[in-house]
C-alpha cells in the first residue's frame, strides 16, 4: 500500500527534525500597538495581535523556497504562454527555480518552463498526451491533472497513485481529456508551498463545436492567487508540516497570472470570455468587473445546462469557471475582488475591496459586434440530455453521508478561549482571515481535519469506500457548525465528474458538471458523481493546509469486471 | 413563559451549555405584545446561484427565507388589517427591504441581500405595502447578530484601539 505514511516521509524529506510545540519569537519584545513596533505576521487594519500570543511562533522549521541561492543568480519568470498539442504529442514539463519580482522585491519562487502561470496547455477534446515531468526544485513534487478524467495512475496524487518525484526525479503522464471544459495542473505534494510559489497552471479542452461557448472578440485566462508578505518578506512556510492550519494561509497580495497588477485593453462593446481558475490555497474569490454584465457560461467540466447573468463570480479554491463580459463604454474598469470581513474587535462585517487589475476600453468599436448574442441567453440542450441521463437518481438516499469537521490539541491557550467565544457565530464562508495570529500559530501537528463516514465513523485515510465501476453515486456532506473552527471547505473528487443537485435540501435548477464544490458552514450538500472512471481517487478539501492537516479520504472504483465488494 | 420567550432561553442555555445549537442559517422569532401567543422561526437558504454561494458582487449574502409561524392571530383583530407581512432591516432601522407575505405556517420569502439584519414581520394593509405602517408581530435577528463583539473583552485586555 503505498499511501500509509507517506505524507510523513514526504514531510520527513523537506527539513530536519520536527518541533513540538510553540517556540518562543527572538526578534519580538514589548506588547503589541506599541509605536513602531513591528508584529511578526501582518495583522489587518486596526487589529492587533493578541496578548497570549505575543511572542509565539508556530512549532515549525522556516522553509522558503531555494535554501539561500541569490535571486539574482536565476531567471526571472515569464508569463505562461500557449502550448498547443495535439493526440500523441509529448511535453516535457519541467519545475525549477525561479526569479519572481512582486512589488519591486526578488524571490526565489518555482515555475513550470520558467513560467508562472506554466504553460497555457491546450488540446482537442479526445486528445491523449505525453508529460514527462521533470522535478528541479528542492522539494519533492508531482502533477496532478486537476478535474481531468484521466488513467488512474496518471493522476499525480501523491500517496494514493504514485510516490513523490523527488528532486532531481522524473515521471511521465499519460494525459486522456475526454471532455471539453477548463482545468489546471499542480503538484499534490506540499501544495500549501509549491502551488503559491508558482507551480500552477491551466489546460483548455477544445470541444469540435467550433459554437460551443457564445462568441466573443478575445479570450483570456486569469489564474487567482494571492501571496502573505510582511512588507518586503515572505512568510515563511513550515518545513516539517503547514502552518495557518485552522484557516490555510489567506495572502495580502493579490495576484492575477502571479502578478498584482492585471491588465488588459480592450474596444467598446467587446465580449472577452474570461477562463477564471482559482489557485489560491484558502482564499475564495468574489470576482466583478467595474460594473460590465456577466454571463456565466460554464464550470470545472462542463458548460452549465443554461447561460445567465451574474452579479460576480464566486470561486472557491480550485474552482473555475467561464465567463463572458461586455465592455460597453469606453474608460477603465477595474477587476475587483470585493467581500465582506468581520472585524472582530468590532464585532461587525465590513467591506474589503481589492483591486485584482483593470480593463481599458477604447473608443473605437468592436469588429464583429457580438452584443446581441451576449444578450441571448442560451440553454445548452445537450448538457440537460446528459444529465437528464441521471435524474432518476437524485432523490433517492444518500448511499454515502460524510460530515466535514476538525480535531485539535495542544493549540496556544488563547487561541483556545478565543474560539470558544468566537463560535457563537460562524460565517457560511470565511472571505479573509480576520485573526492571522491565531492561524499562523496553528500547525498540522495541532490541527487535524476531518472527513468521517457517517455510517462508520471511520476517519479520512481509515474510511473504507468502495463502489462499482458505472455507478451513480449520491454523496451527502454536511460541515458541522459547531465544531472548534468551522470554516467552508471547497470538496475536490479526482477522476470522475459529478452534479451538485442540492443545497440544503433546495434542488439546483441549472446544473453543471464538477470537480470541486464549496460547502459552506453548516450546509449540506448533495453531490451526485458519476463514478465511471476506476482507480483510487482522491477525495479531499482544496484549502492546501487543509489537505496538509489530514483533510482526505479515497474513493476506491472497482473495475466493473475486477474484485469489488 | 411565551412560545417564543421559551424558544430564547432554549436557544441561550444551548449557546452557553453546549448542547444542540442552531445553525448559522436559523433565526428565532420572538413575539410582541400585539400577538403575545404567536411563535415562529426562520431559517435562511442561500439564494439560487450558479455559484457554491449566493453573494451580492459586494459580497453581502443573498438569502431566501422560510418563515414558520403559529398562532398569529387574524390581521383584522389587530386593526385595519389583511396580511403579515416580512421585512428585513438593517441593525439600525434605517433601511428596510419587503420580503413577502407571511401566514401561518411555512412561507418562503425573499431574497434579502445582507449579512446582518433584523427580519420583522408586521400587520399590513395589503400584501405589497411601500413602507412598514402596520404594528410588528414577530420579530428575530439573522445568525450574524452572535458576532460577537471583542473591544471590551477580558482576553484583550482593553488593548484594542
Ligand atoms: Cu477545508
Amino acid at each position: 500500500m503505498i499511501r500509509r505514511g507517506l505524507a510523513l516521509f514526504a514531510s520527513a524529506l523537506l527539513a530536519g527534525a520536527p518541533l513540538a510545540a510553540q517556540q518562543p519569537a527572538h526578534e519580538h519584545h514589548g506588547m503589541p500597538g506599541m509605536a513602531g513596533h513591528a508584529t511578526p505576521i501582518p495583522m489587518p487594519a486596526n487589529m492587533v495581535m493578541m496578548p497570549g500570543l505575543v511572542g509565539l511562533q508556530p512549532g515549525v522549521t522556516p522553509f522558503v523556497p531555494g535554501g539561500g541561492v541569490d535571486p539574482g543568480t536565476l531567471q526571472p519568470a515569464r508569463p505562461a504562454a500557449l502550448t498547443a498539442l495535439g493526440d500523441g504529442d509529448t511535453l516535457e514539463l519541467t519545475a525549477g527555480l525561479v526569479r519572481r519580482t512582486i512589488r519591486g522585491h526578488d524571490f526565489v519562487m518555482y515555475a513550470f518552463n520558467g513560467r508562472v502561470p506554466g504553460p497555457l496547455i491546450r488540446v482537442p477534446q479526445g486528445a491523449t498526451i505525453t508529460v514527462r515531468f521533470h522535478n528541479r526544485i528542492d522539494l519533492p513534487s508531482s502533477v496532478h491533472w486537476h478535474g481531468v478524467r484521466l488513467d488512474n495512475g496518471s493522476d499525480g496524487a501523491v500517496g494514493v497513485t504514485q510516490q513523490p518525484v523527488p528532486a532531481g526525479g522524473s515521471y511521465t503522464y499519460t494525459v486522456h481529456f475526454p471532455d471539453a471544459g477548463i482545468y489546471w495542473y499542480h503538484p499534490h505534494v506540499r501544495e500549501d508551498v509549491e502551488q503559491p510559489m508558482g507551480l500552477f497552471g491551466n489546460v483548455v479542452v477544445d470541444a469540435p463545436d467550433s459554437d460551443y461557448y457564445s462568441p466573443a472578440n478575445g479570450e483570456e485566462m486569469l489564474m487567482l492567487g494571492d501571496l502573505l508578505m510582511q512588507a518586503d518578506t515572505l512568510i515563511p512556510y513550515g518545513a516539517d508540516a503547514p502552518d495557518f492550519a485552522l484557516m490555510g494561509r489567506v495572502g495580502n497580495v493579490l495576484l492575477v497570472n502571479g502578478e498584482p497588477g492585471y491588465a488588459l485593453r480592450v474596444h467598446r462593446g467587446e465580449v472577452v470570455r474570461f477562463y477564471l481558475t482559482n489557485a489560491a490555497s484558502s482564499r475564495t474569490f468574489n470576482v466583478s468587473f467595474g460594473g460590465a454584465p456577466i454571463k456565466v457560461l460554464a464550470s470545472d467540466e462542463s458548460r452549465f445546462e443554461r447561460e445567465a447573468l451574474v452579479p460576480s463570480v464566486v470561486l472557491a479554491p480550485a474552482e473555475r469557471y467561464v465567463v463572458a463580459v461586455r465592455f460597453d463604454r469606453p474608460g477603465r474598469y477595474p477587476v475587483l475582488n470585493a467581500v465582506q470581513a468581520i472585524n472582530h474587535f468590532r464585532g461587525e462585517f465590513e467591506p474589503e475591496v481589492d483591486t485584482l487589475g483593470t480593463v481599458t476600453v477604447d473608443s473605437a468599436p468592436a469588429v464583429p459586434d457580438h452584443g446581441a448574442a451576449f444578450d441571448r441567453l442560451r440553454a445548452n440542450a445537450a448538457v440537460s440530455r446528459e444529465v437528464e441521463r441521471y435524474r432518476k437518481a437524485f432523490d433517492r438516499p444518500p448511499d454515502k453521508r460524510l460530515t466535514l469537521t476538525v480535531h485539535t490539541s495542544g493549540l496556544p491557550l488563547a487561541t483556545v478561549q478565543f474560539m470558544t467565544i468566537d463560535t457563537a457565530y460562524y460565517a457560511p464562508v470565511e472571505w479573509v482571515d480576520g485573526m492571522p495570529d491565531m492561524n499562523w500559530l496553528s500547525t498540522s501537528k495541532q490541527v487535524r481535519w476531518v472527513i468521517r463516514d457517517d455510517a462508520t465513523g471511520r476517519e479520512n485515510e481509515a474510511i473504507d469506500w468502495h463502489v462499482r465501476q458505472g455507478s451513480v453515486v449520491k454523496l451527502r456532506l454536511f460541515n458541522d457548525p459547531h465544531s472548534f473552527h468551522p470554516m467552508q471547505h471547497p470538496i475536490h473528487l479526482h477522476g470522475q465528474r459529478m452534479l451538485v443537485i442540492a443545497r440544503d435540501g433546495v434542488p439546483m435548477r441549472n446544473l453543471v458538471w464538477k470537480d470541486t464544490a464549496l460547502i459552506p458552514v453548516g450546509s449540506t450538500v448533495d453531490l451526485l458523481i458519476d463514478a465511471s472512471n476506476p482507480g483510487a481517487w482522491m477525495l479531499h478539501c482544496h484549502i492546501a493546509e487543509h489537505l496538509g492537516a489530514g483533510m482526505m479520504t479515497v474513493m476506491h472504483v472497482d473495475p466493473t469486471h475486477g474484485p469489488g465488494r | 413563559m411565551t412560545a417564543g420567550r421559551s424558544r430564547f432561553a432554549a436557544l441561550a442555555a444551548a449557546l452557553l451549555l453546549g448542547g444542540p445549537r442552531p445553525g448559522p442559517y436559523d433565526i428565532a422569532l420572538h413575539p410582541t405584545p400585539k400577538a403575545p401567543g404567536a411563535s415562529g422561526s426562520a431559517r435562511l437558504f442561500a439564494a439560487e446561484s450558479p455559484f457554491g454561494i449566493g453573494v451580492t458582487a459586494d459580497g453581502q449574502a443573498r438569502y431566501d427565507i422560510r418563515i414558520t409561524a403559529a398562532r398569529l392571530p387574524r390581521p383584522a383583530g389587530l386593526g385595519r388589517f389583511t396580511r403579515y407581512v416580512a421585512w428585513a432591516a438593517t441593525p439600525d432601522l434605517a433601511h428596510w427591504a419587503r420580503l413577502g407575505v407571511v401566514q401561518n405556517g411555512t412561507s418562503t420569502v425573499g431574497t434579502v441581500e445582507m449579512n446582518k439584519f433584523l427580519l420583522v414581520i408586521t400587520a399590513e394593509a395589503d400584501s405589497a405595502p411601500a413602507t412598514h405602517a402596520g404594528p410588528t408581530v414577530l420579530h428575530g435577528t439573522s445568525p450574524s447578530g452572535w458576532l460577537q463583539s471583542f473591544l471590551t473583552h477580558p482576553l484583550f485586555r482593553g488593548i484594542a484601539q
